[in-house]
Order: C-alpha cells, then sequence, then structure tokens
C-alpha cells in the first residue's frame, strides 16, 4: 500500500466523517453531551486522589502531586480508551465492512481519535491544573510531545494486531478487559515508582522498561516535575533503555503487518 | 491464511472493457460446530477438527462488461449473484481468478450504508455521503437537492430512528444517485419501496441508460431485465448458465421452476 493511496482525498473525507459520527455518538442522548469527555477522567481522577492521596498517603514527597497523578490517571485513560475502542472497530463497523469498500485501517484510526480527542481535552485541563498549583511554565512541555505520540503509536499498534484477531476470536475483546486491570497496576499510576525502587530496585527497572509507564513517566518528566524517575534516568544502561521504543516500533509494525493480512477477509468474517 | 488469493485490480485505460472476469472462484467457510471463540479453536486445533466445511459459491467464473454496457445478473437465491457483486465491489475478496475494473466504481449493495439512527436526517446524509466520496463542501451544494428529491425536507433535523423504513429508503436513494461513478453495481437496491418510489428507480435507470453508464443490475424483476438490460447473465449454483440476449436470459430464469 503506498502513501498516496493511503491517504487519498476519499479517504481522509471518510476518515473526518467517521470520526465526527463516533464522537457525536459517544455522548448522544445524555444531557451533559460533550461535556462528559472531561468530566470522566476528571472523576476518576478525584477517587484515586481522595483514596490514594489523603486516605493512603502516598506520593508526599513528589512535587505537585496531585497533578502528577492527574497527568498519570489522564494518559492511562487514553491509552484504555484508544486500545479499547480501536480492537472493537471492526466489529463494531461491520455492516459498514460488509457493504462497502475502503480501506479497513480507517476505521480502527477513526475510533482511536475520538479518545484523541478527549485527551487533547484532558491535556488543557492539566495545564490549567499545573498552572493553578504552581508548575513554572518550560520548554521542557515540549519533551511531553514526543511521548504522547508514541504512546498513540503503541495503542494503535495494540488496537491493530488484536482487533484483527478479535474478528474471529471475540474473547480477545475480555482477555483485554481483564489484562487492562492488571497493567494498571503494572505501571506507576497511583504509586510513585521511587516507592517501587526503595524495596527493589530490579522490580522499578522492569516497570519502567513497560513502554506504557516509560511514555507516562516522559509525559510527567515534561510536563510537571523534573524529579520524576523516567527510564532514562534511572536505568543506567543505555543499550537497555531503548527497550521500551523498540518495543513500541516492533508492535506498531506487527500489527499493522497482521492488520494488512487479515483485513482482505474481514468482511467475509465479521 | 490457507487461499491462494486472486486478484482485484482498479486500472484506468481507454479499453472498451469495463470489467474483466477471469475464472473467478470463491467459497466460504462455514463453520460445522460451535466453532467460535477461543476455546472450541484450540479443541479444534488439538483434535485436528478444522470447524468448518467448505462451501462453493463460485465455480469459476468468466465473462467481460462492456464500457456503457446494462448488464443484468440474474439467479435463484443463494445462486452466487450477490457474493459475485460484492467481489467485483471489492468487498470480498477472490479466492482464485482475476477481476479488473476499468473506471471508477460505485457499488450499492443496499442503500443507506452507515445510516445511524442515533443521528439526525442531516448528520445521516454527510455520512452517507462520505462513504459515496463527497467531503462536506461538496455535500453543502447538494444537501438541499437531496432533500428535494426525497420529499423529506421538513424532517430534516428529526433522528433517522423517526422516519418509517420508506422515508428512510427514499432519503438513501436521494443520495445515492449522486454518486458519480462510471461504473455502477445495484443490488436489488431498488425492489423497496412503494408505486411513487418505484416509478423514480425506473426514471433513474432510463436515465442511466441514456447517458451510456455502465451498470451492473442483480435482480429478481425480468420487467428491468427486459425493459432496460443490453445483455444479461444467468447464474445458477455458481456458474453462468446463460449469457446474452436479455429476453432470452429472462425465459431461461423463468424456465428454472417449470
Amino acid at each position: 500500500m503506498s502513501i498516496p493511496r493511503v491517504l487519498n482525498r476519499k479517504n481522509r473525507i471518510l476518515l473526518k466523517e467517521l470520526t465526527k459520527t463516533d464522537f457525536k455518538l459517544r455522548y448522544q442522548g445524555s444531557v451533559l453531551g460533550y461535556l462528559w469527555a472531561l468530566l470522566r477522567p476528571l472523576m476518576m481522577f478525584a477517587i484515586l486522589y481522595v483514596v490514594f492521596a489523603k486516605l493512603l498517603r502516598i506520593g508526599g514527597d513528589i512535587p505537585h502531586y496531585s497533578v502528577y497523578l492527574l497527568c498519570g490517571t489522564t494518559m492511562w485513560s487514553f491509552f484504555s480508551e484508544c486500545t479499547s475502542q480501536g480492537i472493537q472497530a471492526i466489529v463494531n463497523r461491520g455492516d459498514l465492512l460488509r457493504k462497502i469498500s475502503f480501506p479497513k485501517y480507517i476505521v480502527v484510526v477513526s475510533a482511536t481519535w475520538t479518545a484523541v480527542i478527549n485527551m487533547l481535552i484532558n491535556l488543557g485541563v492539566i495545564i490549567i491544573f499545573a498552572l493553578i498549583n504552581g508548575v513554572e511554565p518550560s520548554w521542557s512541555w515540549f519533551l511531553a510531545i514526543p511521548a504522547i505520540l508514541q504512546l498513540y503509536l503503541l495503542s494503535l499498534g495494540i488496537a491493530f494486531l488484536l482487533g484483527s484477531i478479535n474478528v474471529k476470536y471475540r474473547d480477545i475483546t475480555s482477555i483485554w478487559d481483564v489484562l487492562m486491570q492488571a497493567l494498571f497496576y503494572a505501571v506507576p499510576i497511583i504509586y510513585p515508582i521511587a516507592m517501587v525502587a526503595e524495596t527493589s530496585s530490579i522490580a522499578a527497572k522492569v516497570i519502567l522498561l513497560n513502554p506504557i509507564s516509560q511514555t507516562i513517566q516522559d509525559i510527567r518528566f515534561g510536563l510537571i516535575t523534573n524529579q520524576t524517575i523516567t527510564t532514562w534516568n534511572y536505568i543506567n544502561n543505555t543499550a537497555l533503555t531503548f527497550i521500551p521504543i523498540i518495543a513500541t516500533l516492533a508492535i506498531l509494525v506487527i500489527g499493522a503487518l497482521v492488520f494488512r493480512r487479515k483485513s482482505k477477509f474481514f468482511a467475509e468474517e465479521v | 491464511m490457507k487461499h491462494s488469493i486472486g486478484t482485484r485490480t482498479e486500472i484506468n485505460t481507454d479499453s472498451n472493457i469495463a470489467i474483466s472476469v477471469k475464472d473467478l472462484h470463491k467459497s466460504f467457510k462455514l463453520p460445522t460446530e460451535q466453532a467460535f471463540g477461543l476455546k472450541q479453536a484450540i479443541f479444534n486445533r488439538l483434535r485436528g477438527i478444522k470447524g468448518y466445511k467448505e462451501q462453493k459459491v463460485l465455480k469459476g467464473l468468466s465473462f467481460e462488461i462492456k464500457k456503457g454496457e446494462f448488464l443484468g445478473i440474474v439467479g435463484r437465491n443463494g445462486s452466487g449473484k450477490s457474493t459475485l457483486l460484492k467481489m467485483l465491489a471489492g468487498i470480498y475478496y477472490p479466492e482464485k481468478g482475476e477481476i479488473t475494473v476499468n473506471g471508477t466504481l460505485v457499488p450499492f449493495i443496499e442503500l443507506g450504508v452507515g445510516f445511524n439512527p442515533e443521528l439526525t436526517g442531516r448528520e445521516n446524509v454527510y455520512m452517507n455521503g462520505a462513504l459515496l466520496g463527497f467531503s462536506n463542501e461538496e455535500m453543502d451544494t447538494m444537501y438541499d437537492d437531496i432533500w428535494e428529491f426525497a420529499e423529506l425536507k421538513d424532517f430534516q433535523d428529526q433522528k433517522l430512528k423517526n422516519y418509517s423504513s420508506g422515508m428512510q429508503v427514499r432519503l438513501a436513494f436521494s443520495i445515492a444517485i449522486r454518486a458519480q461513478g462510471n461504473i455502477l453495481l445495484l443490488d436489488e437496491v431498488l425492489a423497496v419501496g412503494d408505486a411513487a418510489f418505484q416509478q423514480k428507480c425506473s426514471n433513474y435507470f432510463a436515465e442511466l441508460k441514456d447517458h451510456k453508464q455502465t451498470v451492473i443490475l442483480v435482480t429478481h424483476s425480468m420487467d428491468n431485465v427486459r425493459k432496460f438490460c443490453d445483455r444479461a447473465i444467468l447464474i445458477e449454483a455458481g456458474e453462468i448458465i446463460k449469457d446474452g440476449d436479455p429476453k432470452m436470459v429472462a425465459d431461461a430464469y423463468t424456465k428454472l421452476w417449470s
């Protein structure tokens, strides 16, 4: 598939319109409508904040801990929404696939874009919170851009890979749900990685080799505080630090290849 | 995938052949027992059960369609007409054989693809337009005509779920006929609707014929075959058993039951 064909005019129009429809439908029939895109992650944050920061008193010595936590939960929601919507996209849009011919990846990408839009809205909220919290605006904020991009590519890769298997074996949706629960605790979102490092520095290093941890910590490092422990400043072996990036690219490439091979038969299998 | 894979190519040349099909095969895997889900797939693999049986739907079709030809495809239910059409449209992949499409192909496998009951008529028009390749700006210019033609102007901001099925079809048809392409694939989409709607469809066919459009029409209506088609193909059990003069083919079709 050559680039001009992938991004031709017709595909761009379709991508845009599908994303718009997805976004509209998500909040269709709710009183607060689009506001939910903002309220949901904020509420999740509020719960976690009360439980972990106030009741369990975790994260005391991290500067701007509340924004630090908000940043983590938002990026996690982004990853979680991106993958779960992306994985189900082909099945959800089965009616379309069976009736017209178009590049199937459009359906997956458009499903993840709703999550991208939500994330961008929430990114605005994080920045406002950060400023209120006394975080100084800095050039390091731009460091968050490549990290967010990497997180998106990782989600997309997972969506392509698991989404194409999900067409035949719908178990994937349920397996992924459970896996996400486990992953949530395997990534330093609600607990500071320093807490793990105190007991076992090996465990902390393993956690930081997970591309989700690496990107979320990078985003926090850029946006909130340069005291964030990241893969880069915690793991001394330079070769090892590239594992998360290599893993991301590998998942994306494998996902895209599997998807391309299987997509020929989606229309008859879905 | 164990499929030996056929090809479908789109070209754009001056040749007077619009579509050429060579030795086209297709079969579907029909799950035999409960072959859905991961558990069953693993069990089947372990026991060496295939978990599906192959159903041959098309068994080596070959034909050509010239530019400007109005071709009818007829056959009983389950004979493979719709599968053939979906393969021409690029929805199903050929298992074996070659399909060459020369020009821009617009398929109408069903009217109102992508219609969503929770969206308003207006939103659905733009969505459906996008599926036909029209940008928002292009839809803006056609927008009023579409509603005018569908005679539903007062309903444009109602949700689609509040439309009757007839109204939905009228709206869908009204969008569909805007599609620009030089090869049209029509699959019985027009077998619905009341007498007035049927009349509109007939007019549309007549117009297509006047404009020397290349049309492939899958239908059960022998009246339409006799009236509009230049040529017709009769498919039975995945094979072409008659190809030629529409009257002759329509008669052969009727005789299938006698």
